[in-house]
């Protein structure tokens, strides 16, 4: 009987091996290809009472699409791994509780042909929080445990709020904001 | 022939899906999040029935024609929902979810420690959320204001643009704690700054012979304001020889700075703090 959990354990460790294996490699390759697919340009001129700075610029942008990457990624495949590192706080745990949904649901979806149009409208006086405008532009696809049930183009308005981390710009807040 | 349909449609309510039509389908334009809200459909029979949005996602089955309640449990996130409702197609529909009123702020103020006199030295940004953690875009307006001891120094409205609200002012004239607090109707958030003297001025130094070297002495140091400069703050003497110069460092106790230098000859004493040069004193050899 022991020997019998024993290899069970040792099989369910192999499989988790395997697993995580998979997922590191499937993860690494689609988010390159799911990244390069993100588009996203910065218009910082109304940034107000602070100047945007070309390097901070480059850093928005950078993590910025890398936020969209991964959170496209998590809401398709329905993990929570791709939010580490990239959210944090409100913004981290609403994607959290849209990823914990949708496992319950059968649900997921999926962001295709992204293209995010920011602009910068407050950036923080110490530069510690700026808060930004997207204007993106995405095909949407909702699908029921793998069967496509909705697909349409999409024109969304979010207000983003961004701090500084330790080495990127993470987002705190990522709201949809009323249609215009 | 007529018996084989009876059979067929008998068969047909025991094993084919029970599909409806979905004619109609009424969203509301918007929500004030936590509300519960409702839909209403056209069409009879049975359909699957989707809701999404930021933090939810829902499949059920639904009868067409009856309203489909949504609770507000499942609308407490503001941002854009999207609503299916399939038979053989599907039917979408979206509407917004709006924050609700202001029930918390987060307040950022900064510097935590300032010298007094500063132009445009303290700052402070407020983003106001409803209880559900949305941010409130709809303008509000929000007071700042700025004491220090029972003195304002500062007091200003400020409307909310996209849900923040920010200021910048001069820091005081005066050391000690600064209040700041930002309030909208009954909803306060306080901070403290805390308002430290500015860099020295006038910095003046005595000195006397002792047996071994010369003793020198700040008279109590003060910024330009009257402030006294905090303990601890570092105060450097430079004695100057014939045959050499050597410095010490003393911090600042009780509003004074003392150090013994060793020198027998002919010597000048002088003293600095941050970028502030102080008097020299010329002290003769020792006799």
């Amino acid at each position: 009987m022991s020997s019998m959990i024993k290899s069970a354990a040792t099989f369910r460790q192999g499989l988790r091996f395997v697993t995580a294996f998979a997922l590191l490699l499937g993860g690494a390759v689609s988010s390159s290809a799911a990244d390069s697919a993100v588009q996203v340009q910065l218009d910082t001129k109304k940034s107000s009472p602070r100047a945007v700075e070309s390097l901070t610029e480059h850093g928005i942008v950078r993590d910025y699409r890398f936020a969209w990457t991964s959170m496209a990624q998590a809401l398709e495949l329905n993990t929570l791994d791709p939010l580490e590192g990239t959210f944090a706080g409100d913004a981290k745990q609403l994607l959290h509780d849209t990823v914990v949904s949708q496992q319950h649901s059968g649900l997921s979806r999926q962001y295709l042909n992204q293209n995010h149009r920011l602009e910068a409208v407050f950036y923080a006086p110490e530069g510690d929080v700026m808060e930004l405008q997207d204007t993106a532009e995405y095909e949407l696809r909702i699908s029921d445990g793998g069967k496509i049930v909705h697909e349409e183009h999409v024109v969304m308005h979010f207000l983003v709020l961004m701090t500084p981390g330790a080495d990127r710009w993470v987002i705190r807040r990522l709201q949809a904001m009323p249609q215009s | 022939m007529h018996r084989l349909l009876l059979i067929g449609a008998a068969l047909c309510l025991v094993a084919c899906p029970v599909t409806g039509e979905a004619q109609d389908l009424r969203v509301p334009a918007s929500v004030i999040a936590g509300d519960d809200a409702t839909i209403s459909t056209a069409g009879s029979g049975k359909a699957t029935f989707y809701l999404l949005g930021p933090g939810v996602s829902r499949k059920s089955e639904v009868n067409l024609g009856e309203e489909i309640r949504l609770r507000g449990q499942e609308l407490r996130n503001a941002g854009d929902y999207l609503v299916l409702v399939c038979t053989e197609t599907c039917h979408s529909g979206t509407f917004y979810v709006i924050a609700a009123k202001p029930a918390s702020f987060a307040f950022l103020v900064h510097p935590s420690r300032v010298p007094v006199g500063l132009g445009d030295a303290v700052s402070g940004v407020a983003f106001p959320f409803d209880q559900f953690h949305n941010l409130v875009l709809a303008p509000v307006t929000v007071t700042f204001q700025l004491t220090a001891g029972d003195k304002s120094l500062f007091s200003k409205q400020v409307r909310t643009q996209n849900g923040v609200a920010w200021f910048r002012t001069a820091s005081g004239k005066s050391a000690g704690l600064l209040q700041v607090v930002a309030s909208l109707d009954d909803l306060s958030a306080k901070r403290a700054v805390q308002q430290v003297a500015s860099d020295p001025c006038n910095l003046r130094i005595t000195g006397q012979r002792i047996p071994n070297g010369i003793l020198v002495q700040t008279e109590p140091v003060h910024d330009c304001a009257g402030n006294v400069v905090p303990d601890g703050t570092i105060v450097t003497f430079s004695a100057t020889e014939a045959n050499g110069k050597s410095t010490v460092d003393a911090p600042i106790k009780q509003g004074i700075a003392r150090a013994q230098i060793e020198a027998s000859g002919a010597t000048v004493v002088s003293v600095a703090s941050g970028v502030v040069m102080g008097n020299e004193l010329r002290m003769e050899a020792k006799p």
